[in-house]
C-alpha cells in the first residue's frame, strides 16, 4: 500500500454479474436508520451510486 | 456526481436512486446538506458495499495524476463546486450500477481512476434499456 492508502499496483474494477452479496448488506442513512440494500430493487430496478468520498 | 439532480427522471423510469458514501452517518448528513440532496445518503464506513460492487482502490497516478487533476479542475469550474475535504479512504474509487428486481446487474460503470465517472446522461440511457 502506498501514500494515501493508494494501491501499489493497478487494480481493475470487478463488478459482479449478480447483486446477491450486495443485497444482504445493511447500511445506516444520514439519520442512523438502517437500510437493506436488496430492498431497493425488490419491486423495480435501482440505480446505486458509490461516491468516491463525501468531500 | 450530479445524478441526484435527476432524481425525478430516475423515478419516472420506475427506478430508485441510492447514494452510498464511505464514512459515518454524521458525515453523510453534512454532505447531504452541503450538496442540497433530497434523498437518503447511506454511510458505508467499512466499505463493505464498495468491495461487493467490485470498486477498486486507486494507485497514486490514478488518484492525483495529470489527467485526473485536469478533469477535476474542469469539473470544479463547470459545477462551481470545489472539492471539499476528503472524508474516508482517500484512494477508494466509486462507481454506479443498475440492478434489476431479480438481482442481476443490468449495467455498471465502476471508476478506473478518480476522474472516471459515468455521466447522469449515460446512467439514464442505460436505465431506459432495462
Amino acid at each position: 500500500m502506498g501514500i494515501f492508502g493508494t494501491a501499489s499496483e493497478r487494480q481493475h474494477p470487478q463488478p459482479p454479474g449478480r447483486a446477491d452479496e450486495l443485497g444482504e448488506i445493511e447500511l445506516p442513512d444520514q439519520d442512523g436508520a438502517q437500510h437493506r440494500l436488496g430492498d431497493y430493487w425488490k419491486d423495480g430496478p435501482a440505480v446505486l451510486v458509490w461516491l468516491r468520498h463525501y468531500g | 456526481m450530479q445524478l441526484h439532480r435527476e432524481r425525478e427522471t430516475v423515478e419516472e423510469a420506475g427506478a430508485k436512486l441510492v447514494l452510498i458514501g464511505q464514512a459515518t452517518p454524521r458525515h453523510a448528513a453534512h454532505f447531504r446538506r452541503r450538496q442540497e440532496i433530497d434523498l437518503p445518503v447511506l454511510a458505508d464506513e467499512k466499505r463493505a458495499s464498495y468491495r461487493a460492487a467490485g470498486a477498486k482502490v486507486a494507485t497514486l497516478n490514478e488518484l492525483l495524476g495529470p489527467k485526473v487533476a485536469a478533469k477535476g479542475l474542469v469539473s470544479s469550474i463547470r459545477f462551481r463546486q470545489p472539492q471539499g475535504r476528503t472524508i474516508g479512504h482517500p484512494a477508494q474509487l466509486g462507481g454506479a450500477m443498475i440492478i434489476r428486481p431479480d438481482g442481476s446487474v443490468a449495467w455498471s460503470h465502476m471508476s478506473e481512476d478518480a476522474s472516471d465517472n459515468a455521466s447522469p446522461a449515460e446512467i439514464l440511457a442505460a436505465l431506459r434499456d432495462v
